[in-house]
């Protein structure tokens, strides 16, 4: 499938079967849309065999893959939600404000220990394993965090594997000793923040209403500044009262941040919701903040926006772009009481419970739904352009908006796709420079 | 004209990479 689109008044071709991309001239892409192009005899032909020479090389109307993806029944990465309690109360929080629709409480080290061994002895040969350390706010479970990371090192040490731990954070309770351990420890931290302070304090508050924004960033700036180059995120969510989010993104590249993430939000709060109306500005704010990203990258003041960071030359194999995610078969959720979800977004709910680190066994019937669906289930998503760099959504988003997980939600989609079209052109105008 | 801006090394395989 070939997807011929314009940003501003450049022109892309992008090929799904091979993962090409290429630019064009204005009339070349309308003979590829199929659209009339006045254009004389001689450079009509001049076109037409440029077509032709790029399907012969395999880079244009190549075939696509229907391979299905190889099912794997070895876990590879735990949730570990080590507090469903929080120190903030969002609005916007999928997780209940930390409560997972549930009582407060924090897990104890022996269920967190019960995961770890759970998961060594499901990864069976995988080599590479990931727990995620994940919330409420993990950091007001920080003794048992610290022992879970010992206990994991020892335990695969002793099996010849690796675990890549990941905290995500909202930041309150960074202080000296959780910077430190959490830098020397964590392969990847994510730390909340929504941009600029009337945004984030807005919805981001304290148990006693009071906005975090001042506590937030000073932890986190105190914390990147000692990140070195290890990799994290400062991560931060818009909503419907911030569609000029490309404001927040260039408020957090300008406070230093240089690796940002901003995602819409997923809640069904009529005031803060990203409606159907909305994606023509959310579009317009995407094709904004690509321009100033160019801008800031070619005057070598540039920093990594994660939804326009893309690698179309050494991306991920076929097998991983067809089967997504993994949810509910390769990566689970584990709650305080050690029971078994899908995934975080599934957490406490309860016909997706699928067994317990105590009981040492997975749903067979829920894991095989999820461990069979993969792209090709997904409804629609035979006709995207984005499919084999989106792998067909959420399925926790697809299920709770849609009440099925291979039916994507499509204000997700339209949004995921604005997203690559930006980011290609991001790394087509990074080629340019280059050369 | 068209002009290829990028193209994949090679394109089904380990179970390496990150897991959202």
């Amino acid at each position: 499938m070939r997807h011929v689109f314009s940003y501003r008044d450049k022109h892309y071709i992008y090929d799904t079967g091979s993962g090409a991309l290429h630019a064009c001239d204005e009339a070349t892409a309308r003979i590829l849309r199929g659209e009339p192009a006045d254009l004389p005899d001689a450079e009509r032909e001049a076109v037409e065999a440029d077509i032709e020479a790029l399907r012969r090389a395999g880079l244009l109307d190549a075939p696509e893959t229907d391979a299905r993806p190889v099912k794997s029944h070895e876990l590879k990465a735990l949730c570990l939600h080590i507090s469903h309690d929080c120190n903030l109360r969002c609005r916007y929080c999928f997780a209940d404000e930390g409560a997972y629709h549930s009582v407060r409480e924090v897990m104890s080290l022996e269920t967190a220990k019960a995961a770890v061994d759970f998961l060594m002895r499901e990864s069976g040969s995988r080599k590479v394993l990931e727990i995620d350390f994940f919330g409420g706010e993990p950091l007001m479970n920080f003794d048992v965090l610290k022992e879970t990371v010992a206990y994991g090192k020892q335990e695969a040490a002793k099996r010849g594997k690796k675990i890549l731990f990941t905290t995500t954070t909202n930041g309150l309770l960074l202080d000296d000793d959780a910077i430190a351990f959490l830098n020397e420890e964590m392969e990847n931290v994510v730390l909340s923040l929504d941009g600029r302070k009337e945004v984030h304090d807005a919805v981001r508050k304290t148990v006693n209403g009071k906005g975090s924004f001042d506590a937030v960033i000073a932890h986190i700036k105190k914390f990147v500044r000692a990140r070195g180059d290890k990799h994290y995120y400062v991560r931060g969510t818009f909503t419907a009262k911030n569609l000029d989010f490309a404001k927040d993104v260039l408020f957090l590249a300008d406070s230093g941040f240089d690796s940002i993430s901003l995602e819409p939000v997923v809640t069904d709060l009529a005031d803060l919701a990203i409606r159907e109306e909305h994606l023509p500005r959310i579009e317009a704010e995407y094709e904004a903040l690509a321009d100033e990203y160019i801008r800031r990258e070619a005057e070598g003041k540039g920093f990594l926006f994660f939804h326009f960071s893309i690698d179309l030359e050494g991306g991920p194999c076929l097998q991983k772009r067809v089967s997504a995610c993994g949810a509910g078969n390769e990566y689970l959720s584990v709650v305080p009481n050690g029971d078994l979800y899908p995934c975080h977004q599934f957490a406490n709910d309860a016909p997706f419970r699928m067994g317990s680190v105590f009981e040492g066994t997975i749903d067979p019937v829920l894991r095989e739904k999820f461990a069979t669906s993969c792209l090709f289930t997904r409804k629609g998503c035979e006709d995207c352009f984005a499919k084999f760099l989106c792998s067909g959504g959420c399925s926790a988003n697809n299920y709770h908006f849609m009440g099925d997980i291979d039916t994507p939600y499509p204000i997700s989609c339209a949004m995921m796709k604005k997203r690559v079209e930006c980011a290609m052109h991001v790394l087509a105008e990074r080629k340019s420079r280059e050369k | 004209m068209i002009k290829t801006i990028a193209k994949p090394t090679e394109r089904v395989t380990c179970g390496e990479c990150r897991s959202c």
